[in-house]
């Protein structure tokens, strides 16, 4: 049977509402000290360039001038945690650039115009070196080498074989081979990377527009050559993260030197065109799928060649965490996938929604698409035929899922859009505005439980709460969520809980909220600080009340004594005891099975065939959350996560141009996020499958939403026009070139 | 004038002392439309260190701000915009900045009744205009029904463009108390919002609209 929530489940206004909506939250860029410099950095304008020389000398002259560093003066700097192949620390700054925007040097001045004018100043004599920007030939022989390891990163790949492929092909009735490619773009979060840091001698205190302050303040410790408790990290509000705001970066380094070298405090905030140039980005991926099926639509083989483009650093195995969508997905006994990370000189690739997954739920559900079309199957049955059931779980791991709503997200998702009735073969419709239905799966490893996992509550002595939490809210409602599992757990109102995050001084170590984590990893961990702080509240009511804790019995917000018909409230025995209660939790994650977030998106389409125009007329986007804390914030994660991923599919794109290796649209105009004209009113379906791991049943839902869009839309322009394609964005360019090849 | 004008005159002249401008140069140089505005003065601001030297054409100016019916003196240069003004020199961070090149609507505030992108204002053309930012949206303790409409609804995720949004849709309403969905859509083109929240931006823009 269900159990009865007082709290969870119910649609709450966010923890931090007031603050929000009056202009009183403080982000990163809304902090001004008094003698703040302010820092830039000289990027280079070259691909591929060695820096042989540094002329500085009449920006040092400048009046209002006070740091000028370049590599020589932080070479025992390093970025930890960031690596070039084959682990070699990131440099502070380069001596080689290795794109365009790569950081120099960096200056710090008094205002932010004496520093932009101290970098016109400023000579840099460059060796300029040729330079690679695709990925496939990044990967040849005897092409340049952007590192003298090789532009390949190697990384161990027998985890990604299963079964025997080509005994799979040999079994299959159908084979379908396709080429797909996905593109590069930016977070383009509306807060722009932002790092204050002030230094008094004793502590460093940095507040940044950052979703890891333990990282980044245990990174920066050892940075510097300080002690972890000398640095305090502020990260309360954040203006969007998506992924670009989790790591160290060379801004923080450069800008804790100078805090400390000058003693003053410094800021550096980038410029829209910097965080088009100088953050992470999604990886642009190339893609040669070969999949076997057998006449009944049964999958038996899967084959993969993957190259993802990482640009000049590296920061993780890009390549893999993309094969775990197509190996994972779908059952299907044989598979063999090949991954390259390769280096090209643009920028640095990094985590974005959902990370390497998007790039391969594009290529994916349109290979799909295509094998049911050539097996004669709906592809909608074709997918509920193949898809990985609760008993395949991890089909590598060999351990089952924890609980799998998919099939639910199916059926409830084809019902809302209609897909028995109005799903027509393509082409069916007549006129030049054809309507199509399409069709997509999402399956992944997001929204689990994973370490670390910390919280503390704190009773005050009228009943109120006090949750202190170290996972940041980068907009996901992460402390609206705790603050009910908090109320939930202690029988409290939800409106008795004060949450506080983002202060490393005041808070533990949970990890940031990437992943989709933060609800179904914090949330364990706040469940058990509640549940200590009801132990010791126990305790303390049986001393006052002359009973025996297992005399007592704890429920909505009452102390009950058992026999007895009668209760006493918390604040009761709150305000008699004598030392504060104070209770912490922890957690871990679950062992021999595997937790996934699951999803199907159904989109309804209106191709205009003599304009190329797609009009997106409905998005249906079921998804499976366990369970639903808060509803407001579940919708609010959906739609937004469909929305950015309507972006992916159909309008964002990062163009480096391919002569100068120059981004040619480092703006909010030319790099078109949608608005609110762009969209539809997206439906979300939540489905609770009662994750028997998660708290409360809940597993996360931020980023499964994100790669869905982008194929259903595909496959609905597809059932829409009979056009297949093969690489996103799929905008009015392409939908244009597409329909008059067509026609020739 | 009514009882409410009449206070604020006599409000006003008690602080005129303080501002030590005259009140004949105020009012000539504001326009009679501002009177009711309550007075307040800030401490001059100091341009940054006289170390760092100004780039040829450039000039400093005092001027008045009249901002969330209060009215500031600040010191500006003459290429500043109004954003960086009312963030930097003003403390009034509520107004954000995201592109600073009028790309994404981060930074609307009304200007005499108008949405406009205080990126893409210079502030020393801002003397004699109303100013209203998200800070001068609430009364006291109470919000505004638009801002109530955003939390009930959750119109917002990282809340970073959320002011600017709002700051359109009071612009919408003053004008157009009834709009339909095609009207808010229009009305809040200009302000971008990378999370998406635009359903419910939508749906509290509406319930705000409906309970005017």
């Amino acid at each position: 049977m269900a159990k009865e929530f007082k709290v969870v489940g119910k649609k709450v206004e966010r923890v931090d509402a007031f603050e929000r909506l009056v202009g009183e939250a403080k982000f990163a860029s809304d902090i001004f000290l008094p003698g703040m410099l302010y820092v830039k950095f000289l990027r280079s304008p070259h691909p591929h360039a060695k820096v042989v020389r540094i002329d500085a000398a009449r920006a040092q002259a400048l009046p209002g001038v006070k740091a000028i560093i370049t590599a020589a003066d932080v070479p025992k700097y390093q970025i930890h945690g960031r690596a070039t192949a084959p682990s070699v620390p990131m440099p502070v700054l380069a001596t080689t650039a290795r794109y365009v925007g790569d950081e120099i040097l960096a200056v710090a001045a008094v205002d932010e115009e004496t520093a932009e004018q101290a970098l016109e100043l400023i000579t840099v004599e460059y060796e300029v070196l040729p330079f690679l920007l695709d990925a496939e030939e990044a990967a040849k022989p005897d092409v340049v080498k952007i590192y003298p390891e090789g532009n390949i990163v190697q990384e161990p790949t027998d985890t990604l074989n299963r079964g025997n492929a080509e005994e799979g092909f040999s079994q299959a009735d159908v084979i379908l081979e396709g080429k797909y490619k996905t593109h590069m773009l930016q977070h383009a979060t509306l807060e722009p990377r932002v790092t204050v840091i002030s230094w008094n001698g004793k502590r460093l205190t940095i507040w940044d527009s950052h979703k890891g302050p333990f990282r980044l303040r245990t990174d920066m410790a050892r940075a510097l050559g300080l002690r972890i408790n000398q640095v305090r990290v502020l990260t309360s509000f954040i203006g969007g993260d998506f992924g670009d705001k989790g790591q160290t970066e060379r801004q923080h380094v450069v800008c804790g030197f100078i805090a400390m070298k000058t003693k003053r405090p410094v800021k550096l905030e980038f410029t829209r065109e910097e965080n088009f140039l100088g953050t992470h980005h999604r990886y642009p991926t190339t893609w040669y799928m070969k999949y076997g099926a057998k006449k009944d639509g049964t999958l038996t083989t899967i084959h993969i060649k993957l190259y993802a483009d990482i640009g000049a650093y590296y920061h993780q195995d890009f390549a893999y965490n993309s094969l775990e969508v197509p190996k994972g997905v779908y059952r299907c006994p044989n598979v063999r996938l090949e991954g390259y990370n390769v280096f090209t000189n643009k920028p640095e690739a990094g985590q974005m929604r959902c990370v390497g997954h998007p790039a391969a739920m594009f290529p994916q559900e349109v290979h799909m698409d295509r094998l049911a079309e050539k097996l004669g199957m709906d592809p909608l049955a074709f997918r509920l035929k193949n898809y990985a059931r609760k008993e395949d779980g991890d089909q590598d791991r060999k351990v089952p899922f924890a609980s799998v709503g998919l099939e639910e997200c199916a059926r409830k998702g084809a019902d809302r859009i209609g897909w028995e009735a109005r799903w027509k073969k393509p082409g069916s419709n007549p006129g030049p505005v054809k309507r199509g239905l399409g069709v997509a799966f999402q399956s992944c490893r997001h929204g689990l439980i994973m370490p670390p996992m910390s919280a503390i509550i704190k009773l005050d002595p009228d009943g109120s709460v006090e949750l202190m939490s170290g996972l940041n809210d980068s907009g996901g409602w992460q402390k609206t969520t705790m603050a009910m599992f908090a109320a939930e757990e202690l029988g409290v109102p939800y409106e008795a809980v004060q949450v506080t995050t983002g202060d490393t001084d005041a808070t533990t170590d949970t990890g940031g909220p990437g992943a989709s984590r933060g609800t179904a990893s914090v949330g364990l961990a706040v469940i058990a600080a509640a549940r200590d702080a009801k132990l010791q509240l126990l305790d303390a009511a049986a001393d006052q009340l002359k009973k025996k804790r297992e005399e007592l019995e704890i429920r909505d917000g009452q102390i009950f004594i058992n026999g007895e018909n009668k209760s006493v409230p918390y604040r009761e025995i709150l305000s008699r005891a004598p030392s504060p209660i104070i209770g912490r939790g922890s957690g871990k994650a679950p062992q021999n099975v595997a937790m996934h977030t699951f999803g199907a998106h159904f989109a309804e389409v209106a191709v205009d065939t003599r304009t190329g125009k797609v009009e997106i007329l409905r998005l249906v986007a079921a998804h499976d959350v366990g369970k639903a804390i808060n509803r407001l914030g579940c919708e609010n994660q959906i739609e937004g996560g469909a929305i950015m991923g309507i972006g992916y599919g159909m309008l964002e794109r990062q163009y480096i141009d391919s002569q100068t290796g120059i981004c040619v649209n480092p703006n909010m105009i030319d790099f078109k996020i949608p608005s609110i004209l762009d969209v539809p009113i997206v439906e979300p379906i939540i489905v609770e499958s009662d994750d028997p791991y998660g708290p409360f049943g809940a597993k996360g839902v931020g980023e499964p939403p994100y790669g869905v869009p982008a194929p259903a839309i595909a496959n609905a322009i597809y059932n829409a026009v009979g056009v297949r394609f093969d690489e996103i964005p799929i905008n009015i360019r392409s939908i244009i070139d597409r329909l008059d090849k067509g026609r020739a | 004038m009514d009882e409410k004008g009449k206070k604020s005159k006599e409000r006003n002249k008690k602080k005129d002392g303080d501002l030590k401008v005259s009140r004949r140069a105020f009012l000539k140089g504001m326009g009679a439309s501002t009177v009711a505005a309550t007075l307040a003065s800030i401490p001059v601001t100091s341009v940054p260190e006289a170390e760092a030297s100004l780039p040829n054409g450039l000039k400093e100016a005092v001027i008045q701000l009249n901002v969330n019916e209060k009215l500031y003196r600040v010191k500006v240069k003459s290429h500043w915009t109004l954003l960086e003004v009312l963030r930097r020199e003003m403390d009034l961070t509520g107004t954000k900045k995201a592109c600073d090149r009028g790309n994404c609507g981060a930074c609307t505030v009304m200007v005499d009744g108008r949405a406009l992108y205080a990126c893409s204002l210079l502030a020393i053309g801002m003397e004699g205009k109303k100013i209203l930012t998200v800070e001068g949206l609430r009364d006291g303790e109470k919000l505004h029904p638009i801002q109530k409409a955003f939390s009930e609804h959750g119109g917002y995720q990282c809340g970073f463009c959320t002011s600017g949004q709002m700051m359109s849709a009071k612009a919408l309403l003053d004008k157009n108390p009834k709009p339909t969905l095609s009207d808010v859509r229009g009305a809040l083109a200009g302000n971008l919002c990378r999370c998406g929240a635009y359903p419910k931006i939508i749906e509290s823009v509406l319930s705000a609209a409906s309970k005017a």
